[in-house]
């Protein structure tokens, strides 16, 4: 991972995310900000952000402790992105109650939005559904959109979380820019293509084994990952974004026109040759980057 | 004995590099804000790539699984450097005792199902309805068991029923039958007074001593005399002092390059 940090640095990439689970066989990072601390230790201006961390499962003043501590040592390099977790295995391990998970997100949020005021980690949340949208736009944090929505419900979304941002009474040219991770890959050969869109489709098998679903958003349907597994994992695979750089580019303006700007290009998939991951790293750096506006992120 | 060196909040990647540069055998990290000794750790770390991380742990503030998870990183990033040095802080000896239990069989081999009197992991709570009884903290260490000592009040006693070491901090309190022994003292800087303590210390029986050097002292002056006199003095018995006290060969040409 640091390696690979250094790199898209190199590159000029401008923020690295990451993200979160627990007890998982692969080795999923479960400790985010230590990870975290490991990339803004050796570089010097990539954003480093958590998307998302589990708030729920962490007692937030030492947490907002952590995160205030990174930003200091990386000079502000440092997202602090909360989630609420869905898994029931990883709130018993934490010895946290489900039914908790709200209130506990509630007063976690209030703990580190005071330590954000006070100079602390800048505050993202992740959610996909109309009412934790709309309240992350009330209290006034952007949105880093899962790369599983298709883009039709990233704009949804992105319009309930600017009615939630302008019912909080906060001035519309202080609302700042969303995100969304997005599956990409810049080929124009065929067979790479497909090939890059079976790792897609086999890195969403790992959220069926994780118990993951997509609820229906308004029109936008439920993809349920449990009980039906492949049509859910196909659906998602077709959020895809393939193609020539100008196929690629024309896709991603699509989200930088409703508001959504920083992409987080999602490239490392369980078993992914490295050689592949850092070729495209390469590719998307010398032919889209520097044809898109503000912040990119992988 | 070995000599170590504790690190300063927020300086640790510089002082971890003089550390390793001065042939130390590690570094403490995290004594200042106990909540924040992980990013210390991590910072410590990657600054360096042979001493061992001793990263200070409170315990008692956060739940032991997370602070398994966050070690088991920690010691990916360092390769399996980390050494941990738990305080057990306001906590009686049962539950201490307990909450380092379930710390370390978190990172363990096998799979945790833990029930004791402070702690049960998983917790079996109602809501969490699918929840398997036992569960695996990955990923593993990157070493194959991570030394833990101890260190505050309850610290004598969870360190009996363990079998683990305590830290000492008094010379008296470095049992020699211990194959690892590690202590805590603060220099001088003056050269007389710290041979004549590091050597009480060897003497003692302590193994792993870590050194707090004089706030507002030139770092790297102190850490030429550990490294050239009291690190010496400390490695063997009976340190023929002819050699540390001869002259210091001349700067190589050209600024050290060869």
């Amino acid at each position: 991972m640091r390696e690979l940090a250094v790199l898209m640095e190199e590159l000029g990439y401008d923020e690295l995310w990451l993200s979160e689970h627990h007890f998982f066989y692969d080795g999923y990072c479960p400790a985010l900000l230590p990870a975290a601390a490991s990339v803004l230790s050796i570089t010097e201006r990539l954003r480093v952000g958590t998307g998302m961390l589990l708030l729920p499962m962490y007692d937030p003043e030492r947490l907002a402790a952590l995160a205030t501590d990174l930003t200091v040592r990386s000079r502000g390099r440092f997202d602090l992105g909360v989630g609420m977790g869905y898994r029931d295995v990883e709130f018993d391990g934490h010895g946290v109650s489900r039914k908790q998970r709200m209130p506990r997100m509630v007063t976690g949020l209030d703990v580190l939005e005071a330590a954000e005021a006070d100079g602390g980690a800048p505050i993202w949340m992740g959610a996909q559904l109309v009412e934790p949208v709309k309240r992350a736009g009330l209290r006034g944090h952007p949105l880093l959109f899962s790369a599983a929505l298709p883009f039709e419900r990233c704009r949804t979304l992105t319009k309930v979380w600017e009615d939630g941002w302008a019912q909080s009474g906060r001035p519309e040219s202080q609302r700042p820019a969303l995100g969304a991770l997005r599956n990409i890959w810049l080929t124009e050969d065929q067979r790479e293509r497909e090939a890059a869109r079976d790792w897609v489709r086999a890195s969403y098998v790992q959220y069926a084994g994780l118990g993951w679903t997509l609820p229906a958003v308004g029109d936008h349907q439920q993809q349920d990952y449990a009980a039906q597994t492949d049509k859910a994992i196909a659906d998602t695979v077709e959020t895809t974004i393939t193609g020539s750089a100008d196929e690629c580019i024309k896709q991603l303006r699509q989200f930088d026109e409703v508001g959504i700007r920083h992409i987080a290009f999602r490239l490392i998939l369980d078993g992914e040759p490295r050689p592949a991951l850092e070729s495209q790293l390469r590719r998307l750096a010398d032919k889209v980057l520097p044809r898109l506006r503000d912040r990119v992120a992988a | 004995m070995r000599l170590g060196l504790i690190l300063t909040e927020r300086r640790e990647a510089d002082m971890a590099r003089l550390a390793e540069s001065h042939g130390l055998f590690g570094v403490l990290a995290g004594t200042g804000e106990p909540r924040t000794a992980i990013t210390a750790a991590v910072y410590a770390s990657t600054a360096t790539d042979f001493v061992r991380v001793v990263v200070n742990v409170r315990l008692g503030r956060e739940h032991p699984v997370t602070i398994a998870e966050e070690l088991s990183v920690l010691d990916n990033v360092n390769n399996g450097r980390t050494v941990v040095l738990a305080d057990t802080a306001e906590l009686t000896p049962g539950d201490a005792a307990d909450e380092l239990a379930v710390i370390r069989e978190a990172l363990g081999n096998r799979p945790i199902s833990h029930e004791g009197p402070r702690w049960k992991v998983p917790a079996g709570l109602p809501a969490n309805v699918t929840a398997p009884p036992s569960l695996a903290v990955t990923p593993k260490p990157a070493q194959l068991e991570i030394p833990f000592w101890l260190t505050g009040g309850a610290a004598g006693e969870v360190a009996r029923r363990g079998g683990l070491p305590e830290l000492a901090r008094d010379p008296a309190g470095a049992p020699p039958e211990r194959p690892v022994q590690p202590a805590i003292a603060r220099i001088t800087g003056s050269l007389s007074e710290d041979r004549d303590a590091v050597s009480a210390w060897m003497v003692a029986g302590a193994t792993h001593l870590l050194l707090e050097i004089p706030p507002g002292a030139d770092q790297s002056a102190v850490m030429t005399m550990v490294s050239r006199y009291l690190a010496p003095e400390v490695a063997m018995p009976h340190f023929p002092r002819v050699m540390s006290d001869s002259k210091v060969p001349l700067p190589w040409p050209g600024a050290g390059r060869i």
